[in-house]
Formats: C-alpha cells, structure tokens, sequence
C-alpha cells in the first residue's frame, strides 16, 4: 500500500527551516480539541494551523506545522479504550517511566527536569512550528492556540547554525535512512541497504524479516502512524572544550604522540578546519573531538580518513568492515555500526532512527573570552528520535549500545562518550592509533544531560480525521 | 531472648513454629489476609538498574503449564525441544547476548531458564527474529499460548506473554523486597517506603500466595559479570 501521501510532512523528509518551536500541550477542552484536529487537516487555512503533509506540494510552504500526541492526549481526546489498549507499552508507560533504560539517571533524572516535564501527565500534544522567519513562529502560535481547545504548558525553541553544526561543534544532518521507495535529492547514496518503510511507519514490512510491529486499529488511527522520542538534550559546551584541552595536553605529554598526530599534521587539520595558526595542542583536540563522534568536526569519517579531515571525501559513504580507523565506541559506530561486525548480528540495520534536531541556546565561540563569575546560558539539542517502534529502535539503541556497549566487547561496560551518562571515575574511552594499539582517554564526564523528554505517536493525516471525528 | 519476655508473648512466638499452627494458617489464616489486603504479584525478571554489573548475566525463569498434563504431553515438549536443537543453536550464534539456555521439564511444566546479556525485550525481540519458529513450537504446548503465536506476527504481545511468566526475582534483603511491593501499588510517590521489617514474613507469605514460583536472588555468580562477548573475545573464540 504505497500511501505515503497520507503521512505527516518531517518523517520521511526534512524541512530545513531555520527556526523551530515547540508548543507542549494539555487538552483543555476534548470536544473543542477534537473539533482542532479536524480543523488542522481541513484544507482551510485561515484558522487552526493545517498539517504539513508528507506532499507539501511544488513550493514547501512558508512554515510547516506538524503534531505528535502522548498516550495521555490519545486518553484525553476519547480514543477508545480497546485502540488504547493495542499502542506498545513503552508509549503507554511513557519516557519518564523508561528512565533507566535511557540512561536517564542522577542529573538526567525526570526528577529533575523543569517545567512543564515534571508533570509528564498534563502533556498530551506536542506541536511543532517550523519557519524561515522568527516572527512566523508567534504567528502560527497564536491560531494553534486560538479558541482554547488546548493549553499551553510551555515552549521550547531552538535555531540550525550555519553548516548544519550544532554545540560541541561538529556537523550534524549528514545520514539519514534511505527509505525504500522514496525519493530525496539531498541524500546520497550511502552504501547502506535501504531502510524498508516499516522502519518508520506502521503497516509496512520491517527490517527484521517476517517481524511486523502491531498496528492500532482501527488502521485508520494505526497505519502509517510512527513514534518519536522527544529529547531536551543539554549539552556541557564548556566542559566538553574543557575536556578537549585535558586530554590534549595529556596526549602532548604520551610517548606515542607521534602516533595519534604525525608531525606536522596540523597545518592540513587547521586548514580544512578553519582554524588559523593551530597548534599542536590544538590539533591533538580536533582528533580527540573527532575520535569521540568518528567524525572530524568538518563531518569527515574517521572511517574514511583518520588522520586529517579532508573536505574533497563523500561523508556518508563507507563501511566498518575490515580494519576502520573509526574507533568501535564513536558515538557514531555506537548508534549504526553498518555492516561492521556486531555482537547481536540480528540487529546490523534494525535499530535505524529518523533523527530531526535543533540546537537550542546561543552558539559558543570558544575564543571569546569567558566572564568566570557568569553563569553560561543553556545550551543543547532539542531532538526528535523517529521510529516505527520505539522499543526496538530508540530504547535498544539507548540501551544496549549507547550505554552499555553491548555490541561489542572491546566497549562493553563503557558509555558512549559524548551522549552517555558518563561518571569520570569510571569512565573510559579508546582511541585506536595506526599501529593497532589504542590509548585509553579516561575521565570523561556526563556531557549531554536530559532536561525533559516525551513519547509521541505522529499520527498519519487518516490518523488526525479519525480522531477529530470521535464522539464520546 | 529479652528477660522481661511475658508468658503470652512467648506463646505467641512458640505457635508459629508448630506444624499445626502452619497448617491453620495456610488454610484460614492466610486466605483471610489474602482477602482483607489483595497483592498484586510482582512482576518478574531482572530489577531494573543503570549499573553495568547489573546488565550483563540476567536471568530469565520461565515456567509455563503444558496443555496437555500427561507422559504424553511432557514427551510432546521433550520431543519439540530436540527437532529445533540446531535451530537453538543457531540462535544462540545469532543473538549473540545469551550464555545459557536450559529447557527442563517439571511436573507438568516446561521451564526455560536462560542468562542474557542487556534488556530483555531486546533478548527476546532479536530471538524472535531469528528462531521465531521454535519459540512458537514450545509455546503452542503451553497454555495459553496461542494468543501469541506466530511470535512473529505478535511481536509486543509475544514478549509481554513471556514477561508476564518470567518469575519475580525476590530480591536478597528484606528492605528491597518491600520497596517492591510499595512500587507495586503505586505508593512510592505519597508515602516513604514502609520499611517495618516485622511486616515482613506477612508480606512475603501473601506475595508468595499470588507468586507460588519465584526465584531467590538474581543468580549468584562466583564471578563479576562479563558479557558472553567478552568471555568469548577474551578466550579467543571469536564473538
Ligand atoms: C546532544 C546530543 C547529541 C549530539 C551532540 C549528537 C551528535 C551527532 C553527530 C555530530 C552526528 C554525526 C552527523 C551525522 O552522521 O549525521 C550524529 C549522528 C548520529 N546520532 Fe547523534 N548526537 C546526540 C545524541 C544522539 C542520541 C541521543 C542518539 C540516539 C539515541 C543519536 C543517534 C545518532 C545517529 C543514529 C546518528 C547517525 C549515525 C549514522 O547513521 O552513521 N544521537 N550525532
């Protein structure tokens, strides 16, 4: 059933709007919520903001709008119970109660996350706006929230920099699934099996032969429905620098320095960076930075060059096979090991996700200087982590790779360094040299910290009808 | 023994240990309790834990009744069992994540016991995929099973049905135990956790009511947990 058209716009391709605000909801009123819904798929455009579909159409229009809902809001708008009953239970639990599997612990803990997370109950939707003008934003919010079917908790708001870079300063954006049947001009080639649809939507075959994820009837609220793990990412910008500077400078002091940077390598890594007059301390940072994501800051794979970035290389196309320079626990290898080996080998291409993010918080210029007696702004990701089963994909990707290094026994028992909850007393990482031998960087402290969170389901524009459509 | 103990204090003490006491107990006594304060049992399988150790070398503890209680029944299990060993095996290749698989068979049940590495729904989710055919051999012997087979058309139902059957794992100390139960019922939010140890043996005896199969523990290891992968890495057999 190719009926693709139906699914909501942002899944299967990205907008690449600069601006994006989160409006998280509460349904104040069901009938007038539902009556919302209905509206939001109308095909008039005056009122409530319309959907942004999968086909936006010859010109992607001015600001796209799109919903996810929690399995509160499928309660709060009368979903019926027996259609309820059929969503997988770690969407009916929801994030918070997923804690530990998502390495949400100490500082990451839901305990802690501000407004309006610390009520996970009360969110019900999560709207998303998407423009190429900040003022845009206030105006599609103002007809969201016209009329009062849905209250707004609060918002959260993020702007793309330059590059596609985002904080801790690599570049981001470069993979994606490529979806069996769908065409997109900005992805390449990547050497990779094409994702079959049912990676990302319900209904369709999945990558793991014969499974297919259970569909909530009726298929019209089910089918080419899909999940998204809500994350407010915070990111240590200064500590992340901070710990650069420390392992460089313990890099400069190891007798196998001359391993990890060969003399004189810094004048090509300062040029393709951009970073003038770079030392040789500052060069030891970009390859520990770039050891740490497998990519260069530029977005260059280690896999393919490990030893300088270089602009000229494709970024998406290589491989883990055979001897790879990328270290088995970058943060990259961590989430898609590709074909490379694995121990659960069932689950090469199983556990692909959608990533749509935004940074939140000014850029961080690190020669600027810092006033030590003021606090830094906030700082991070607002990311969306989209998959046809949030158990299968998202949690055991959280789970079993990022935070236990399961699938492999050289990193098992080590977090993935840059997202992982790391503790610095334990915490270990290891940087491969050209020699075979690695170098264990050790001390690497929690840089990414969740400060809120939520599982939606991106209802199909189907999905959106039928439930503006219920009576109770 | 305090001093000060009263004649009816120490009666009090002494009845319990009298096998005529225990059997009133098991047949007014405890059905009474069971009544006034219903327990919900407790949901099997590992404690959830961030911690590394606690990760690898998980236990699962199936018991699942046989349809058919009888020789013949039991021989039906035996038999499914030894037609997909090298499917197992296969399996076990595969997966990669599992030490040990045991089928056993007691009474009229057939026990799956196995020690895996990571979450359990991944475990069970990447067997599916990859030896769902023996699961659903074993299964549609057990009651209740065929609400969940094919295994591969009913993936979450499937792997909820075996977590439900995955014993509870009564954990070493008492105050874990009643942190458990409080966690059951919801309460850990509006109440501390009720740590009166002298709730204790009435607690457990009204969870072991509703739970008759639990395992004692998590498994006690002679060593620190590893993953079968790194075991395997690191005496050179390849992972
Ligand atoms: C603030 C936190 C994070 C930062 C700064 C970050 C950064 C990056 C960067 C720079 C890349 C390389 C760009 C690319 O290949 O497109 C990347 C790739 C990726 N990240 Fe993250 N990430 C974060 C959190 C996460 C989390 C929480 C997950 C999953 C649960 C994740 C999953 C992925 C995946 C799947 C890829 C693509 C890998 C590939 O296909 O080769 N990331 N990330």
């Amino acid at each position: 059933m190719n009926d693709i058209a139906d699914v909501q716009g942002n899944i299967l391709r990205g907008y690449r709007k600069p601006y994006v605000r989160y409006l998280i909801l509460e349904v104040a009123d069901p009938g007038a919520a539902r009556r919302w819904l209905a509206a939001s798929v109308s095909g008039h455009g005056d009122g409530v903001p319309q959907i942004t579909p999968y086909n936006w159409g010859k010109d992607k229009p001015d600001t796209c709008f799109n919903i996810g809902l929690t399995y509160e809001g499928l309660r709060a708008l009368g979903t019926p119970s027996a259609s309820l009953a059929m969503f997988p239970n770690e969407f009916i639990e929801g994030m918070t109660a997923r804690a530990l599997k998502l390495g949400d612990v100490g500082p990451s803990a839901p305990d802690n996350w501000p407004k309006p997370f610390d009520e996970p109950k009360r969110i019900h939707l999560i709207a998303t706006i998407y423009a190429d003008k900040k003022q845009q934003l206030d105006q599609v919010q103002e007809r969201a929230l016209a009329g009062g079917a849905l209250k707004k908790l609060d918002t959260r708001e993020g702007c793309s920099f330059e590059d596609d870079a985002v904080h801790f300063g690599y570049r981001d954006n470069i993979m994606q699934p490529r979806f069996e049947g769908i065409h997109d001009r900005e992805r390449h080639d990547d050497g990779q099996p094409r994702a079959p649809l049912g990676t990302v939507l319900l209904g369709h075959k999945t990558n793991l032969e014969d499974l297919m994820w259970r569909v909530p009837q009726p298929a019209a609220l089910g089918h080419n429905g899909t999940f998204n793990a809500f994350r407010v990412l915070k990111q240590d910008v200064v500590g992340f620098e901070d710990y650069l500077d420390q392992a460089a400078s313990d890099l400069l002091k190891h007798k196998q320095v001359d391993d990890v940077l060969a003399p004189g390598a810094e004048a090509k890594i300062g040029e393709v960076l951009k970073l003038k007059g770079l030392t040789r301390h500052g060069a030891l940072r970009e390859v520990v930075a770039a050891n740490l994501c497998g990519r260069w800051r530029d977005g260059t794979p280690l896999a393919l060059s490990a030893d300088t970035p270089d602009p000229k290389l494709v970024k998406e196309k290589f491989d883990y096979t055979g001897e790879s320079r990328c270290p088995y626990g970058a943060h990259i290898r961590r989430c898609n090991p590709r074909g490379g080996q694995i121990v659960q080998r069932v689950a090469n291409n199983s556990r692909r996700l959608v990533r749509r993010g935004v940074p939140y918080g000014p850029l961080y210029v690190r020669t600027q200087p810092r006033d030590p007696g003021k606090a830094e702004p906030e700082r991070g990701l607002l990311g969306n982590f989209i998959g046809a089963s949030l158990g299968a994909q998202f949690e055991a990707m959280s789970c079993d790779w990022l935070n236990l290094g399961l699938q492999d026994p050289r990193i098992t028992e080590s977090n993935d360094p840059i997202t992982g909850s790391n503790d610095p007393s334990a915490s270990w990482f290891d940087l491969p040299l050209k020699s075979g031998n690695t170098i264990r960087l050790r001390g690497l402290p929690r840089f990414v910290s969740t400060r809120g969170g939520a599982y939606t389901f991106l209802p199909s524009l189907s999905a959106i009808r039928f439930l503006g459509s219920l009576t109770t | 023994m305090p001093a000060d103990e009263g004649l009816l204090d120490r009666i009090v003490n002494w009845l319990p240990t009298t096998l005529g006491f225990k059997r009133v107990a098991s047949w007014i006594l405890v059905p009474y309790w069971a009544h006034k304060t219903p327990v919900k049992p407790l949901p099997g399988g590992p404690h959830a834990s961030f911690q590394h150790g606690d990760n690898v070398q998980c236990m699962m503890n199936l018991i699942m009744p046989l349809k058919v209680k009888s020789p013949i029944g039991r021989a039906e299990a035996a038999l499914a069992i030894a037609q997909n060993k090298d499917a197992i095996y296969a399996g076990l290749n595969n997966v990669g994540t599992v030490h040990f698989a045991r089928f056993v068979i007691v009474g009229d049940n057939i026990c799956m016991f196995s020690v895996y590495d990571g979450d359990f729904t991944n475990y069970i989710r990447d067997f599916i995929a990859t030896i769902g055919q023996v699961f659903n051999a074993v299964v549609s012997l057990v009651e209740g099973g065929d609400d969940v087979i094919p295994c591969e058309e009913n993936v979450e139902a499937f792997i909820q049905w075996v977590h439900e059957r995955d014993l509870y794992q009564v954990p070493d100390t008492p105050t874990d135990f009643l942190r458990d139960q409080e966690a059951l019922n919801g309460d850990r939010a509006v109440s501390p956790v009720n740590d009166d140890l002298t709730l204790l043996p009435r607690k457990l005896v009204l969870q072991l009511r509703a739970n008759p199969n639990v395992s004692l523990g998590s498994g006690y290891r002679a060593y620190p947990g590893y993953s079968a992968a790194q075991v395997r890495e690191r005496l050179g057999l390849g992972w």
